[in-house]
């Protein structure tokens, strides 16, 4: 490089960085202003609503806690070694585990099907349908959760009526935890439908065309192509419902309290039950981050999980060009 | 337009909202009451031994304003308040109605910080959170217990900071219709639990296996009985200490079982219906055992439910047992530790018009379908004609434990739907409620005051 061309390069880059400062210094005030404020609002809400009251929450989950007669006195570990050992505690556990996995295996199934069916392009009337499905998601859950708990009802409730049944499903303990499944289900699959129509629709059309030249069969396409390209929208689904469904609590406290006995009790029931019921906000509190922790494991695998999914076709194709490339 | 245009005309508005807000605010305070200059009512004494004389001046006759929170009933009360205020015009009480489900945090929250209502009512069961911010009442305790029953049982130290303004327990509810449909008379009324499971059986009615009219339902009600029950075998809440759960025992498991075989002979199912009261008030279900809240429940949602009630059966005949049942109060309200010295004042001179004002003793009492603890009209007919209330019998028989935690409820509601859905043992089921009860308890400051009943004895 010249003399001289270094020299020019030196005034553009100094050229450059002049009017870069300028356009920098030209913002007005008053947007720094908004940006700042608004920033600054966010940030507090979030110490304010979030963060000091998980960080109050979790120092008082080492004491024994009740604000509402200002007792709070430090006792360790106490409550993280009652919850351990407590019969209940573990109950609840197992019982959320199964109403999430039920819970969440229904909401995405039952929704990739109706919304693979409105996909199709034998569907007709697929407004309406859309919004007939969508329905129950703006519903407010207690008022579901209190139409089907009279549905339920072993005298006159509507579905022993309509299938000639004779179960007390909400007070026989082999049955109502899937009662409580199957509402869930039934609120919340909607919201899956337009979120894998959605995914659907963002499908190339190319693709599909594609695949339906070279043969492939109706199962292989949805399989080994409309899955595969699914996988992102129907992660976001496992992940938010489990989010979700790992702090269900109203429709618990609605429809059976967490009976009969313990049948129906999970972690974020127990948690109100303790805290608002027996007024014991440290061990509720203790519950919670046990809760909150558990939740952050899971949700950690997920992205993990799917990162390796994500990843595998991308490791094949580069040991593919690798391989190539040596032989 | 020019910037400093703007600004003065947002100083303006400023200026004249906060104008608004101080002559609103003027504006509410000047509606509070008139001076009172005339010491001398010429009005007479009221009470017996807890005496009201409503010829003074209250805070010097200088105009004074007080809250008073309620959860319900708010018009009650607020007549009340107005009625005093005919008497002492230069005091305003304004009865708030606070909801139910937020009173409970609301309210303590309130007091910890320093604020709160001068007046509130109180609920028993809340007396862990309410009582460090409670005002003791500047009456003689002993007056108190001479005009209100079971007053003595809420001595704390020698103080009093609410009492009961009338006591509520537990009776039978008969369907009047099936009653007679069944060929029963009022000579076939049951007096023992032999009896009551014979009258059961009598009022049953099944289609095959099919059972279409229960003779006693008491679905989702077993802990309700279970509380106070044991009490007629002799048995206590709690062992001598008052501190230490006693629900695992003998007496306990044959309440269980009483009830249990009730079912065994047909004449109820655990299936039929969530709950034993909502079942009768729908007219399948004969009998069921309920507190007496029911009979308004029955009033406002059953009004063409022909019924009437009878006094809880007791294990043998012709024998008085240890207690008939618990009792429960309705209480009287509290006084804000944190008020003034002069709303403290008017607050106790309010009290005193309050506990001998027998009219509103009288009227609060069959609102909320207690026995009134209000000695001098305990006798009145009016009570007698509430079915609900009559079947109580003798109010001293009747033993309060406390203002028990709501433990005790929700572990012993577990512990029956444990054994009528989960098949559990009801031996092994009141031996895990017991375990719970004693976790759940332990390192709180509660104390039993069964001791205080009259015919008091250890287990």
């Amino acid at each position: 490089m010249t003399i001289q061309t270094s020299a020019r390069s030196a005034r553009q880059g100094e050229t450059a960085r002049v009017s870069q400062a300028t356009r920098r210094i030209k913002k007005p005030a008053s947007e720094l202003w908004l940006r700042n404020t608004t920033v600054g609002v966010i940030m507090a809400s979030l110490v304010l609503l979030l963060l000091i009251p998980i960080g109050i929450a979790f120092v008082g989950s080492f004491h024994d806690w009740n604000p509402l007669n200002g007792r709070f006195d430090f006792t360790g570990i106490d409550n993280y070694a009652e919850l351990f050992a407590d019969p209940t505690f573990w109950r609840a556990s197992s019982n959320t585990l199964v109403f999430g996995i039920l819970a969440i295996a229904g909401r995405v199934l039952l929704g990739l099907a109706i919304a693979y069916a409105l996909f199709s392009k034998l569907s007709r009337w697929r407004t309406f349908f859309r919004t007939i499905f969508y329905l129950p998601t703006v519903m407010p859950l207690v008022a579901v959760a209190f139409l089907w708990t009279l549905m339920y009802n072993p005298q006159f409730g509507a579905i022993n009526t309509l299938f000639g049944l004779d179960v007390n499903w909400l007070f026989d303990q082999r049955f109502s935890l899937l009662a409580i499944v199957i509402m869930t289900i039934w609120k919340d699959f909607g919201f899956a439908v337009i979120l894998f129509l959605a995914g659907l629709y963002a499908i190339p059309e190319d693709v599909l065309e594609a695949a339906s030249v070279d043969g492939a069969s109706a199962w292989r396409t949805f399989w080994h192509i409309i899955l595969p390209l699914l996988r992102p929208m129907l992660f976001f689904i496992v992940i938010t419902s489990m989010i979700g469904y790992l702090q269900a609590f109203v429709q618990v406290l609605v429809m059976t309290n967490g009976g009969p006995g313990t049948s129906t009790q999970l972690i974020s029931f127990m948690i109100y039950d303790q805290a608002f019921v027996k007024y014991n906000f440290g061990y509720a509190s203790a519950i919670a981050f046990i809760l909150l922790i558990i939740t952050a494991l899971l949700t950690a695998a997920s992205w993990r999980m799917n990162q390796s999914a994500l990843d595998a076709p991308r490791r094949r194709r580069f040991t593919h060009r690798s391989k190539e490339k040596t032989s | 337009m020019s910037r400093a245009s703007r600004r003065v005309r947002i100083t303006v508005a400023i200026g004249a909202a906060a104008a608004l807000s101080m002559s609103l605010t003027s504006c509410a305070s000047s509606s509070g009451g008139v001076e009172d200059t005339e010491p001398d009512k010429g009005l007479p004494v009221a009470g017996v031994n807890v005496t009201y004389d409503p010829n003074t001046l209250v805070n010097d006759g200088k105009p004074i304003e007080l809250d008073w929170w309620a959860w319900t009933n708010v018009e009650q009360f607020q007549a009340i308040a107005d009625a005093y205020r005919e008497i002492h015009p230069n005091v305003v009480i304004n009865v708030v109605n606070q909801p139910w489900e937020d009173y409970w945090t609301k309210l303590p929250l309130e007091l910890q910080s320093g604020g709160g209502p001068a007046l509130f009512n109180v609920h028993n069961s809340q007396h862990e959170n309410l009582i460090a911010n409670m005002e003791p009442y500047d009456i003689d305790p002993a007056d108190l217990d001479a005009d209100y029953a079971g007053a003595a049982s809420h001595l704390i130290d020698g103080e009093t900071h609410y009492i009961d303004l009338g006591l509520m327990s537990g009776a039978i509810y008969y369907n009047t219709d099936m009653w007679e449909a069944a060929g029963l008379t009022d000579a076939d009324i049951p007096t023992t639990w032999d009896e009551l499971r014979e009258v059961a059986k009598a009022l049953t009615i099944r289609e095959g296996d099919q059972l279409r009219q229960a003779g006693f339902n008491f679905n989702s009600g077993g802990h309700t009985m279970q509380a106070g029950l044991a009490y007629q075998l002799g048995q206590n809440l709690f062992e001598a200490d008052g501190t230490t759960p006693a629900i695992d025992n003998a007496a306990n498991l044959e309440v269980i079982n009483r009830f249990v075989d009730i079912y065994a002979d047909g004449s109820g199912d655990a299936n039929f219906g969530a709950a034993g009261t909502d079942s009768f008030g729908q007219g399948l279900s004969a009998m069921t055992y309920a507190w007496g809240w029911f009979s308004g429940t029955l009033t406002n949602d059953y009004p063409d439910l022909n019924w009437s009630a009878f006094q809880t059966p007791v294990p043998q005949a012709g024998e008085t047992p240890y207690a008939l049942d618990r009792y429960n109060g309705e209480s009287t309200f509290g006084i804000n530790a944190n008020a003034d010295d002069a709303e403290k004042e008017v607050a106790q001179d309010f009290l005193r018009y309050f506990l001998t004002d027998a009219e509103s003793m009288k009227e609060l009492s069959l609102i909320f379908s207690v026995f009134p603890a209000y000695k001098p009209i305990a006798d009145d007919p009016v009570f007698a004609e509430n079915p609900a209330l009559a079947a109580f019998g003798e109010i001293d028989r009747y033993i309060w434990p406390g203002p028990i935690p709501a433990t005790f409820e929700t572990t012993t509601a577990t512990m029956w739907e444990e054994i009528l859905f989960n098949g559990v043992a009801p031996e092994d089921a009141l031996a895990a409620a017991q375990a719970t009860l004693e976790k759940d308890l332990s390192g709180k400051d509660f104390v039993s005051s069964e001791s205080l009943y009259p015919f008091f004895s250890g287990n």
